[in-house]
């Protein structure tokens, strides 16, 4: 299994993003990635990114500031409408599947 | 872990729009000590910048919380709205979802309720399920399908 971080964001930084990281963890795992995710509200991001290593932010309410990590639309991960292309979306930008 | 109530299963819940009814609904949260007086002003404020309708496979719902600190006991309030009301879609504010049904989230620490957001995930991707909560006629058999499906 290979390491990865992943910033989810939701609104509060609480409950959709720990919806999200829930199913990131278990849909990328199939796909041999550790996902180790970290939540946070659209205003904490910064700091939160601060930390270092993220190779993406998985956001379920809307992120407009570029803070140079490729972003994921992760709201079809609770509707569950295009949640195979947010999967997708992750694996494109992880490169494919982890070895 | 029991995360559904009897007397936080709501049928008809009257609302003209999503204020109404987070309200209303948050209101029998609080009366029953669930969240702090602070939890419904926090959950009208957050939906405003940070929406939580969700337009599902079957119908649309909303799923309005907060965080942690208005909460005193964790639980999911489930009301069924005498008719949809407009909420925005999460992560897409610009565009309306039409709510059925509020699953009303009082979360203290989502480390700790991780079971509690799973059940909830797995009904949303449910059609089945979503279809009998949409069938149920009444608080006793709406309670019957919440307690089968969100009670781990």
């Amino acid at each position: 299994m290979k390491p990865i971080k992943i910033l989810c964001v939701c609104g509060s930084g609480t409950v959709s993003s720990a919806m999200a990281a829930q199913k990131l963890t278990e849909k990328l795992g199939e796909h041999g990635y550790e996902v180790h995710a970290t939540e946070c509200s659209p205003t904490s991001a910064e700091t939160a990114l601060a930390a270092g290593g993220f190779s993406l932010m998985a956001c379920v309410s809307p992120v407009y500031q570029d803070f140079g990590i490729p972003k994921v639309n992760a709201v079809g991960l609770l509707t569950g409408f295009g949640e195979d292309k947010v999967i997708e979306d992750c694996l494109q930008i992880l490169g494919g599947d982890a070895e | 872990m029991e995360a559904v109530h009897k007397e936080l299963v709501l049928y008809g819940v009257e609302a003209e729009d999503a204020n109404e009814a987070i309200d209303k609904v948050g209101n029998v949260l609080y009366t029953n000590g669930y969240v702090r007086e602070t939890y419904v002003p926090a959950v009208k404020e957050r939906e405003v910048d940070y929406p939580t309708g969700l337009q599902l496979n079957t119908y649309g719902v909303a799923m309005p919380h907060t965080a942690g600190v208005h909460v005193n006991t964790p639980a999911i309030c489930v009301a069924k709205l005498a008719k949809p009301v407009i909420f925005g879609h999460m992560g897409e504010p610009e565009r309306k979802v039409e709510a059925r049904i509020l699953f009303m989230m009082a979360i203290k620490d989502p480390n700790k309720q991780l079971e509690m957001l799973q059940s909830m995930m797995g009904v949303f991707t449910n059609d089945e399920a979503m279809l009998e909560f949409d069938a149920a006629k009444d608080e006793q058999e709406l309670y019957e399908v919440a307690a089968k499906y969100l009670n781990s």
